[in-house]
């Protein structure tokens, strides 16, 4: 039985997008370019316009195309191919526990695939893999979020294999990757949407802004 | 400070505009999203080619559409990746019965944008194979996982792909073949000076007067060594027998590309190309086919590359076909 509206789930992700935008783009100068935090919350706002404009669509399927044919970097357009996998996943079923899984787990692969990335390599991936491992695993909602968050957090300890953070070797270690930490709010969306009485942290205290230079570890 | 005739605002978009003006019976240009297709592909054609890749290393891609070459090339900003929806949108243009063949030179954002739009144009279903080229010998190493990068090597994959994709060859057999020329195939670079910053102006990293960059990158990555200038036979000397240790043997003899990386005058290229051949013939090295130009440049960086490419049994034939693209040279001869 379908009852979480995707189109709650964007908009509260956008709100939370924007919410976490100067962290995102604090983290993204640390071990990238600094643009992520533009990337995901223009990319979800056009979402949002594109919804109040023609509001009969699938929240998810929109997301999908705006993330990939508009958002810039690299990161945006693999969270496009994501956003497409989960609503086509979505559109098969009525079960929404299935519905996300499925979605999230191709996905995943499609991510996987175009990104040559493992877990543990400092990616989208590593916020990815413990979402699914709950989903499937049939924790709570707000389960698959607690998991999503705490595999970016987990990042921040590794040294990156992929990506432009590979560049920078050591000097990222001690932050959060910005693309994990950016993509485990959808989960955060998608718990406060789908279990909006259980304990769940707020945005601010879930994805703070990073202190100085000295938190990054150079040397 | 020396700046780049070129303005601040969409320069790739004024030079491509430019460049479809001067080659339009060859080429033409799609502006939403960019991307270069070819006028007068081969008919017998049943798998599409389709490069791309940074701007900053004109001829390369651009330059090479057209028949016999590429059917379509997707431009990034300077030195960036194309957007998954240009590669993605000249593919759809482009497709053949076959699919697509999709030749990447190796770069974390080009791997990723081009392996996004594949994942599109399959959900499409259009087939797609890829070919990286990574022939930059310069950035072997076991310490990371991205491999060596794509250079010089590109334009012979471009070409040879070329023509045995007018042959009518299929996805899987073109695949195969473009893996082959690139797994064949290595470059090295050096560099005397570095191009010009295109956001600030000046030179993009400063090298003393009497240094050299050894392994110079097409985007002005710092080599792992800045060298003491040696005379020049030394470092055509050094450059070719790091190239031949890493080389496949061949019995069908070399192709060489001399490079120039922009600023390098062709006096300087043919003076090179004189002493590697030299350099190869001492050692009894049939160099079966040569190329002496500026094809893959990093803007204005005053450098050049070597490329080698050990041939397989057919690779020289295809090689000499004729092409009909703005940049690559006639290679027939009269008769």
């Amino acid at each position: 039985m379908t009852t979480i509206d995707q189109s709650r789930v964007v908009r509260t992700y956008a709100r939370a997008a924007r919410t976490a935008h100067e962290a995102l783009t604090a983290l993204d100068q640390i071990s990238g370019d600094g643009d992520f935090g533009d990337n995901l919350r223009d990319g979800l706002d056009a979402t949002v316009a594109a919804l109040d404009a023609g509001p009969d669509v699938s929240a998810t399927a929109v997301a999908g195309s705006v993330f990939l044919d508009e958002v810039g970097g690299t990161s945006g357009p693999l969270i496009g191919l994501l956003f497409n996998e989960v609503s086509r996943a979505l559109n098969e079923t009525a079960d929404d526990r299935a519905g996300w899984t499925e979605g999230v787990r191709s996905g995943l692969a499609a991510i996987q695939r175009v990104g040559e990335a493992d877990p543990g390599d400092r990616t989208l991936v590593d916020a990815l893999v413990p979402a699914l491992d709950a989903l499937a695993g049939g924790g709570s909602w707000t389960n698959v979020a607690e998991a999503a968050l705490s595999g970016a957090s987990a990042t921040a300890d590794v040294r990156a294999r992929r990506g432009r953070a590979s560049y920078l070797g050591e000097r990222a270690v001690g932050s959060p990757d910005p693309g994990a930490t950016g993509l485990a709010l959808l989960f955060w969306a998608l718990a406060r949407v789908a279990e909006p009485d259980a304990r769940l942290g707020d945005v601010q205290e879930l994805v703070p802004v990073p202190r100085g230079p000295e938190q990054t570890g150079t040397r | 400070m020396n700046h780049l005739f070129l303005p601040h605002t969409d320069p790739v978009g004024l030079a491509l505009r430019g460049f479809a003006r001067a080659h339009a019976p060859l080429v033409q240009l799609h502006e939403d999203p960019l991307f270069v297709t070819a006028t007068a592909p081969h008919p017998d054609r049943r798998t599409a080619l389709v490069s791309g890749g940074g701007s900053g290393h004109e001829p390369l891609h651009t330059g090479f559409v057209g028949r016999g070459m590429l059917d379509a090339a997707v431009p990034g900003r300077i030195f960036a990746s194309p957007h998954n929806r240009q590669v993605y949108e000249a593919s759809r243009a482009v497709a053949r019965e076959q699919g697509v063949i999709h030749i990447v030179k190796n770069y974390t954002g080009d791997r990723i944008n081009f392996g996004i739009a594949d994942e599109r144009l399959r959900a499409d279903g259009i087939k797609v194979q890829r070919v990286l080229v990574d022939d930059d010998l310069a950035t072997e190493s076991d310490r990371t996982a991205t491999g060596r990068r794509g250079t010089g090597a590109t334009v012979a994959v471009e070409k040879i792909l070329g023509s045995a994709a007018d042959t009518g060859l299929g996805l899987d057999e073109l695949a195969l073949l473009g893996r082959e020329v690139a797994g064949a195939s290595r470059s090295l670079a050096v560099a005397g000076r570095a191009h010009t910053s295109p956001s600030r102006g000046g030179e993009a990293f400063t090298l003393a007067p009497d240094e050299i960059e050894y392994g110079v990158g097409i985007h002005g990555e710092r080599a792992a060594t800045t060298i003491d200038r040696p005379a020049l036979d030394n470092v055509a000397e050094r450059m070719t027998t790091e190239l031949l240790e890493s080389l496949p043997s061949t019995r069908e003899g070399v192709l060489l590309l001399v490079n120039g990386l922009g600023a390098t005058t062709a006096l300087e290229l043919y003076a090179v190309h004189e002493l590697v051949s030299q350099i190869l013939e001492k050692r009894g090295i049939d160099v079966a086919a040569r190329l002496v130009g500026s094809y893959v440049p990093a803007l204005d960086m005053s450098g050049f590359s070597l490329t080698l490419t050990a041939l397989r049994p057919g690779w020289l034939d295809l090689w000499q076909k004729p092409a009909r693209t703005p940049a690559f040279p006639a290679t027939e001869r009269f008769a």
